[in-house]
C-alpha cells in the first residue's frame, strides 16, 4: 500500500499530445476518421489544459490548424466531420446529400477555433443557425446530419442535442428568439425531450426506455447548463418574473440524478473484480459496496470464506482506488470519471465524489507510461480516453491542469475568450433589455461562481 | 497494391483524391493505400450518384475499415433499394459485419432501415441473442431491441420470458433490468398502472434481491416502481429491515437496504434514526461515497429546504 502522493507524469503527457498533433495517427484511427474533427478537439483541448499550447506551436502553425478547421466549413453552414466528403469542383445538388454538415463535428470546430484563439468570424454564423434550427425534429430531439429532401438523419440521442445546445450557446449565446432574422431552435422542446430521457433510476438514457447512461447523463446536463434550463439557477433567478414565464428546466428530480451520479463511483475496476457472486454468501454489504472486489481481494468464495471473513475488520483497503463506471453494474473506465465528474461539476456537486481514490485510479491505473490514458488497467493510451482522463482531472483543481469548464469541456481561460468576444457581446446586448430581464448569467459566470469551492470543500 | 485501378470493372471512374486542406491538417491519420484508394473511389462514384452494384462492393469495404463513416451507410441503403437488391441478403452480410465491429453504432442505424423496409422481424430475435451471447450489455442491440418491439408489437410475443431468462442468467445485468421496465411501463396503454402490476414488479425485485442482496440493479427496479406507483419508500420498510437490521449495525448484508432505510427514517421524521443510518454507509458500508451520505446527513439538518 502505496502513501506517497501519485502525480500526474506532465513532460510525458506533452510529449504524447505533441506527437498527436504534430505527426500522424496510427492506421488504427482509420475507424474513427470521421470523427477527425472531433479528435482535433481533444488533442488540441489536451495542449491548452496542460498550458502548452503556445509554448509548443508557432503562430504559423495555430494559423494553419484554423485555417483547416475552416477549410471543413460546409458551404451552407455547420462543418463536416472531415474532409474526406468533399467533393470540391465536383459538388453539386444532387451529389450534395453525400456531402453533409455535421453536428457533433461543429459543435467541436467551434469549441477548437474558441481553443485556438479565433474570433469565429470567418463561421457562416446565420448559415450554420438556420441549418441548426432544421436538425431539429418535431419532438425536440436532434439529428446528426441533414440527408436526401431535408430529412434529418442519425439517432435520436442526447449527443446531439448537447452538439446543438452547445453550437447555439457560442454562436449566440443565451439569447431567446429569433436573432439577426433566424429563428431559434425550439428550445422547450428540446428540455421535454431530454425530460423523456430520464430513466426510472435517476439517470438519463439516449432516448425514452433506453437504459441510463453516464455519457449520455453528462450530454443532457451539458445541454441543460447550455439553455440556462437546469432546476437551480434558471428557475431561482427568474422567480421575479410572472408566473407563465418560468421556463420549464430539465431534471425532474435532482436528487436521484444526483444519487445515481455518485453511484457510479466503483472499485470494480477490471472484469475479474466483475466476477459474478450470485447467490454465494460473501455478497452481502460488509464486503464493502463493490462486493466483486471484495471477492477478489479476499480470494474466496465460499461458506469457509465467508466463516473465515466474519471476524475480520472491514478496513476498506481497496477505497485506495475507485474509478467511474458508465453504467449501473459496468466495470470501472477512464473516461467515466468526466462523464460523471463532469455532470456533477456542471450540478456544483462534483466534491460529493471520493476525489483521492479517484485520482488514484486515473493516476496509478489507467496513466500510461508513454503518457496519455487507457481506458482500462494496463490498456494503451487513446485520444478520447486521454483527453476525458486529463479533463476530469481538470475538474477538481489537478496542479498543473487549467482549470476546466464543466459544461464546454475546454479550460476556463477559452470560455472566457468566447463570452468576451466583442460581435458575440452585440449579439447579446441587441436583446440585452430581454436578457436583463430574465437575469440570465454567462456560463463563465454560473461556472466561476463555484471556482475554488472545490477546495474550500475537500480542504482538511 | 491498388485494387480499384487495376480492376476493369472500375476503369471508367476517375478517382478523386483528398484535400487534407493546408500544410498543417489536424488529427492526420496514417491512411493505408488500400483505405485511400477505396475512399477515392468512394468520393468519385458519390460525385456522379453511381448506383450500380459494384458500388455494393466498393461501400462494404469501406465499411469494413471504417463503420463510423456516416454517409457511406446512406449511400449503400439508397443504392441497395435503386437495385431492388435482395434485402434478406444484406440482412445476412450485416450479421457478420455486425459481429465483428461490436461497438458500432451506425450499423444499428442501417438495420433498422433493412428491417422497417422489410417490414418482418423474422430472425430478429435469434440474431439478437447471437449478439448478446458476445456481450449481453451491449447498449445498441439493447436499444435496437427497443425499437423492434414496438415497430412490430412483439410486446407479448416472448420478450418478458427472454429478459428473466437473461436476469436469471446475471442477476446483474442492469441492460436486462432496463429492458424489463420497458416491457412493463413502456407499452401504450394503461394496464401498468393496474395494483396487481405494481405489486408483481415490486414483488420480482424483492426475489432478485434476495438472491443477492448487494446488487444495485433490483434496487434500483424496486424504487423506481414505487416511485412510478407514488407509494413512499416506507412500503418496503419492513422488507429493508430484513437486509439491515436497525438494533444490529453488524448484521447489514445490503448498503443499499441502510440507503433506502435512511429514506425511509426521513419519510417518517426519525431524524435520529436516519443519521445512524447514514453513518453507518459513510464509515462502515459505503465509505467510497462518504462525502455524499455527510451531505445527505446535512441536508437532514437543514429546515426544510426548498427543492
Amino acid at each position: 500500500m502505496s502513501s506517497e502522493s501519485p502525480s500526474l507524469n506532465k513532460p510525458k503527457h506533452l510529449k504524447y499530445w505533441t506527437r498527436c498533433l504534430k505527426t500522424y495517427l496510427p492506421h488504427a484511427y482509420i475507424a474513427n476518421d470521421s470523427m477527425r474533427m472531433t479528435l482535433a478537439f481533444f488533442i488540441v483541448s489536451a495542449l491548452d489544459l496542460l498550458d502548452c499550447l503556445k509554448s509548443h506551436t508557432t503562430e504559423a502553425e495555430r494559423k494553419d490548424y484554423v485555417d483547416w478547421i475552416y477549410h471543413c466549413q460546409h458551404p451552407h453552414g455547420g462543418f463536416r466531420g472531415f474532409p474526406a466528403t468533399d467533393f470540391g469542383e465536383l459538388r453539386n445538388e444532387t451529389n450534395a446529400p453525400w456531402d453533409p454538415a455535421n453536428l457533433p463535428a461543429t459543435y467541436f470546430a467551434l469549441a477548437t477555433l474558441i481553443i485556438l484563439g479565433d474570433d469565429l468570424q470567418r463561421v457562416r454564423r446565420r448559415a450554420c443557425l438556420k441549418w441548426l434550427a432544421e436538425m431539429q425534429r418535431p419532438d425536440g430531439s436532434f439529428g446528426e446530419t441533414l440527408g436526401e429532401n431535408g430529412v434529418i438523419e442519425g439517432g435520436m440521442d442526447t449527443r446531439f442535442g448537447y452538439c446543438a445546445g452547445g453550437v447555439r450557446y457560442i454562436l449566440r449565446g443565451l439569447v431567446d428568439g429569433p436573432v439577426e432574422g433566424v429563428k431559434d431552435i425550439e428550445v422547450d422542446k428540446l428540455v421535454w425531450c431530454i425530460r423523456g430521457s430520464e430513466t426510472y433510476d435517476g439517470g438519463i438514457s439516449e432516448a425514452p426506455f433506453h437504459e441510463a447512461h453516464a455519457g449520455f447523463t453528462y450530454c443532457a446536463i451539458g445541454c441543460l447548463s447550455f439553455l440556462d434550463r437546469l432546476p437551480h439557477g434558471a428557475k431561482a433567478k427568474r422567480q421575479d418574473a410572472p408566473e407563465n414565464n418560468i421556463p420549464i428546466t430539465g431534471l425532474s428530480n435532482l436528487d436521484i440524478t444526483i444519487r445515481w451520479l455518485v453511484s457510479r463511483q466503483t472499485m470494480t475496476l477490471d472484469e475479474e473484480d466483475a466476477v459474478d457472486t450470485r447467490m454465494d454468501e460473501t455478497d452481502t454489504a460488509a464486503t464493502c459496496h463493490d462486493a466483486h472486489s471484495f471477492v477478489k481481494m479476499g480470494s474466496f468464495i465460499s461458506t469457509a470464506g465467508e466463516l473465515s471473513y466474519k471476524d475480520r475488520p472491514s478496513t476498506p483497503t481497496q477505497l485506495q482506488w475507485a474509478g467511474f463506471n458508465g453504467r449501473c453494474n459496468k466495470i470501472a473506465d477512464t473516461c467515466y470519471a468526466f462523464w460523471a465528474g463532469g455532470s456533477l461539476g456542471i450540478l456544483n456537486k462534483v466534491h460529493l465524489i471520493d476525489h483521492t481514490a479517484n485520482r488514484r485510479y486515473l493516476l496509478e491505473k489507467t496513466q500510461h507510461m508513454v503518457g496519455g490514458f487507457g481506458k482500462q488497467p494496463a490498456d494503451p493510451p487513446d485520444v478520447y480516453h486521454s483527453y476525458l482522463g486529463l479533463a476530469a482531472l481538470a475538474l477538481v483543481d489537478e496542479p498543473g491542469v487549467k482549470p476546466i469548464s464543466p459544461t464546454l469541456c475546454v479550460s476556463k481561460d477559452a470560455l472566457r475568450h468566447l463570452e468576451g468576444l466583442p460581435w458575440r457581446r452585440k449579439v447579446e446586448a441587441g436583446d440585452a433589455a430581454s436578457a436583463q430581464a430574465r437575469g440570465t448569467d454567462t456560463l463563465a459566470v454560473r461556472e466561476g461562481a463555484v471556482e475554488g469551492k472545490y477546495a474550500a470543500m475537500s480542504g482538511g | 497494391m491498388p485494387k480499384y485501378a487495376e480492376d476493369p470493372a472500375w476503369s471508367d471512374v476517375e478517382p478523386l483524391p483528398q484535400n487534407d486542406g493546408g500544410p498543417n491538417p489536424l488529427a492526420a491519420i496514417a491512411y493505408t493505400e488500400e483505405y485511400s484508394e477505396a475512399m477515392s473511389y468512394l468520393r468519385a462514384v458519390m460525385a456522379s450518384n453511381d448506383m450500380s452494384e459494384r458500388v455494393l462492393d466498393l461501400t462494404e469495404d469501406i465499411i469494413n475499415m471504417n463503420p463510423a463513416h456516416y454517409t457511406v451507410w446512406l449511400y449503400r441503403a439508397k443504392v441497395l433499394f435503386n437495385l431492388n437488391y435482395d434485402l434478406r441478403k444484406e440482412i445476412d452480410w450485416l450479421n457478420d459485419t455486425a459481429l465483428k465491429h461490436q461497438k458500432n453504432y451506425q450499423i444499428w442505424q442501417h438495420r433498422q432501415t433493412i428491417i422497417n423496409r422489410l417490414g418482418s422481424a423474422d430472425g430478429e430475435t435469434a440474431f439478437i441473442a447471437k449478439m448478446f451471447s458476445k456481450d449481453p450489455k451491449n447498449y445498441h442491440v439493447w436499444s435496437y431491441r427497443q425499437w423492434l418491439v414496438r415497430r412490430f408489437e412483439l410486446w407479448d410475443e416472448g420478450e418478458i420470458e427472454a429478459v428473466e431468462g437473461m436476469i436469471k442468467e446475471d442477476v446483474r445485468n442492469n441492460s436486462a433490468w432496463n429492458h424489463r421496465w420497458f416491457l412493463v411501463f413502456g407499452r401504450d396503454s394503461s394496464a401498468h398502472k393496474e395494483q396487481d402490476v405494481i405489486e408483481r414488479e415490486l414483488e420480482y425485485a424483492k426475489k432478485a434481491i434476495v438472491l443477492a442482496p448487494q446488487n444495485q440493479s433490483p434496487w434500483n427496479y424496486l424504487r423506481g416502481v414505487l416511485r412510478y406507483a407514488e407509494l413512499p419508500v416506507s412500503h418496503v420498510r419492513d422488507f429493508a429491515l430484513g437486509f439491515a437490521p436497525a438494533d444490529s449495525p453488524d448484521d447489514v448484508r445490503s448498503s443499499y437496504a441502510l440507503d433506502l432505510l435512511a429514506d425511509v427514517y426521513e419519510e417518517q421524521h426519525q431524524k435520529e434514526e436516519a443519521i445512524k443510518a447514514l453513518d453507518l454507509l459513510a464509515t462502515k458500508y459505503d465509505p467510497i461515497r462518504a462525502r455524499y451520505w455527510e451531505y445527505k446527513k446535512n441536508l437532514l439538518e437543514q429546515p426544510t429546504a426548498a427543492a
